[in-house]
């Protein structure tokens, strides 16, 4: 809805809404969100996690499997393949190690900021 | 000559709005035959019948030939639009709608078997004496025998669905190490986009720019250009930005390239509304593809023009259209379109999916929008990222820039992220206003994520006002600063 907010004497129109706790606000050529509960700019969801876990970035379906549990794996390498909105993503390791699990399976449909791979970490010598 | 009283519509989104409203203005009534996840859109709630072909994904919905024709024959219609991408360039489909007894809005199933298939289009061209790109259009599929031709075509090397359009099954390998990686992966987004694996490979040009021709054949077959259209501003071969006509061609490379596509359709014998694509380095230009649909950017020229292509494929169906040899036709103005993808600019373009809150397309002249969702229908991760099109005119280049721009900064897109603020960047940057750009420009310019500015003190004040005014604390205008419900928040800063 449309919203009048005056600041110092003077009043600026903007568009808000809340959706799913989320503020949405636009006001001179830009949206921005806030989360609506604290105040605080909106959380950004996990795209890429902790380093030793790939998450998922996005809603999708996960395509393809590239390595199996135990196996090495470098960092920059790819891990697993996913789709959304038609468009492949490859999910790439951020670190060396080893695949330590799996929690995804070829074909299944995940949320956005789940744990797909988990990596442990080389140990340096 | 058929006259049709209802048509069918196998696609979604935007595109079948846009099919559903040039049907309306002709008094022809239509059957959306839609998904199961495409219940809440704007095409659903417009079409006069709808038929559900299937479950969300495209290979049972779609993609499926069968379902679609059977979904036609049920609501009663007489024609097919494909709109584009899904079944609008598979021959097969076009075939299998004629053998239903129904009528294929667009060009025969042997002109897309002949151009709208890249590997014999090439074939084609050459016969034609059209100037090619370098490359491996051969039936041999195998992963060691595609990298072997990339190796001897030398890298950069670009590997493309067969089948397919719209940058999908398409990747750019730039180095011997990645080549399986992409072929396979290109082969992967080929089988799903358009269910044929089939690639082909080409030698990447990496300062050309994308020009292309509309083509139109009438229904006597007779073919003539609706001038071009430049789409240098692409991302993973994705089209972000087109505008008609090119700032880059003198009247002598219009006139040129004119010919060539004219050509190259004619001998496809093609009839209905079509793009032969090129690409233009160095003052020479190369056939890059011939897309047998109408095109996500058909706006443009239409602004141009001032001509009404959905309508022209329609009349050309039913055996009623000819091109009127005293018109002259010649563009006016400048237009420029801007493709809203769902996703988040600031993190590096991933798609945003859920419910769509409070939209708005602000109205003016020489404005138009193109869009398939309203407030509260759900955007899925199904499909194309794709929401929405906001094209503009205006007298020249740069004046259609500068409504571009205002018009993207005043339209409002809430519950997903959308790509408005890069586009505003874009359209912003001096490569793009100067009209120089390349299909590089976006690689060179904008590889990383956009940076998102911080929130500002005062947008933080008006985000607390209207949280306050949404809660109905106030009625009206709102002194935020002691009655505001982050007070606490602000002390803390």
């Amino acid at each position: 809805m449309e919203v009048k907010v005056r600041i110092d004497g003077v009043d600026h129109k903007a568009q808000a809404q809340v959706i799913k706790g989320t503020l949405w606000v636009h006001h001179n050529g830009r949206t921005f969100t806030m989360d609506a509960g604290s105040g605080r700019k909106s959380r950004k969801k996990s795209a890429g996690g902790s380093s030793d876990r790939i998450n998922a970035p996005m809603p999708g379906k996960v395509t393809k499997l590239l390595l199996a549990p135990g196996s090495a794996v470098e960092a920059g390498q790819a891990v697993l393949v996913m789709e959304a909105m038609k468009m492949e993503y490859t999910l790439k390791a951020d670190i060396a190690g080893t695949i330590d699990g799996i929690e995804c399976a070829v074909g299944d449909q995940v949320v956005l900021g789940k744990t797909l791979v988990k990596i442990k970490p080389a140990t340096s010598k | 000559m058929k006259k049709f009283t209802r048509i069918a519509i196998a696609n979604r989104g935007e595109v079948a709005v846009r099919i559903i409203k040039a049907c309306e203005e002709m008094g022809i009534e239509t059957v959306l035959l839609h998904s199961e996840a495409d219940i809440q859109t704007r095409a659903f709630r417009m079409a006069t019948k709808t038929i559900c072909i299937g479950p969300a994904p495209t290979a049972e919905s779609y993609l499926n030939i069968e379902a679609n024709i059977n979904g036609a024959l049920a609501g009663g219609a007489q024609a097919i639009h494909p709109g584009f991408g899904f079944l609008s360039e598979n021959a097969d489909f076009a075939e299998a709608v004629t053998k239903a007894g129904l009528t294929f809005i667009g060009p025969s199933a042997d002109s897309i078997r002949s151009l709208g298939d890249k590997v014999h289009c090439k074939e084609l061209a050459k016969k034609a004496g059209l100037p090619l790109v370098p490359g491996y259009q051969g039936e041999d599929q195998g992963v060691d025998n595609l990298i072997s031709h990339a190796e001897k075509i030398g890298y950069p090397v670009i590997v493309k669905a067969a089948a397919g359009g719209g940058g999908r099954g398409m990747k750019l390998i730039t180095k011997s190490a990645d080549a399986r990686e992409l072929i396979e992966s290109a082969q992967r987004e080929a089988q799903s986009a358009f269910g044929s694996p089939k690639v082909f490979l080409e030698k990447y040009l990496d300062r050309a720019k994308h020009i292309e021709f509309q083509v139109f054949g009438d229904s006597s077959g007779l073919v003539q250009h609706f001038y071009d259209r430049e789409c240098s501003v692409q991302r993973r071969h994705q089209k972000i930005i087109e505008e008609a006509t090119s700032p880059s061609l003198s009247d002598e490379l219009r006139r040129r390239m004119g010919e060539a596509a004219c050509a190259i359709a004619t001998m496809g014998k093609y009839k209905g509304a079509g793009t032969v694509e090129f690409l233009l380095q160095d003052g020479e230009f190369y056939l890059l593809e011939v897309n047998t649909r109408l095109q996500v950017e058909h706006p443009v020229t239409e602004e141009v023009l001032g001509v009404d292509l959905v309508k022209m494929q329609i009349l050309t169906a039913q055996g009623d259209y000819l091109h009127d040899p005293k018109i002259v036709r010649s563009p006016r103005g400048h237009s420029i379109e801007c493709r809203i993808y769902a996703e988040n600019p600031f993190m590096g373009g991933v798609p945003s999916t859920g419910l769509l809150g409070h939209v708005e397309w602000p109205e003016g002249p020489g404005r138009r929008y193109e869009y398939g969702f309203d407030s509260g229908d759900t955007i899925t991760p199904f499909y194309d990222p794709m929401i929405a099109k906001v094209i503009v005119w205006d007298e020249s280049r740069p004046r259609a820039i500068q409504k571009m721009i205002r018009v993207l900064k005043d339209s409002v897109v809430f519950g997903v992220h959308t790509n408005i603020p890069y586009l505003i960047e874009i359209l912003s940057h001096k490569e793009f206003v100067m009209g120089t750009m390349t299909t590089r420009f976006i690689e060179t310019y904008f590889a990383d994520a956009l940076k998102e500015p911080e929130i500002t003190e005062t947008e933080k004040k008006i985000a607390a006002g209207a949280l306050l005014q949404l809660r109905g604390g106030a009625a009206t205008s709102t002194e935020a600063v002691s009655s505001s419900p982050w007070a606490s928040f602000w002390r803390g800063i």
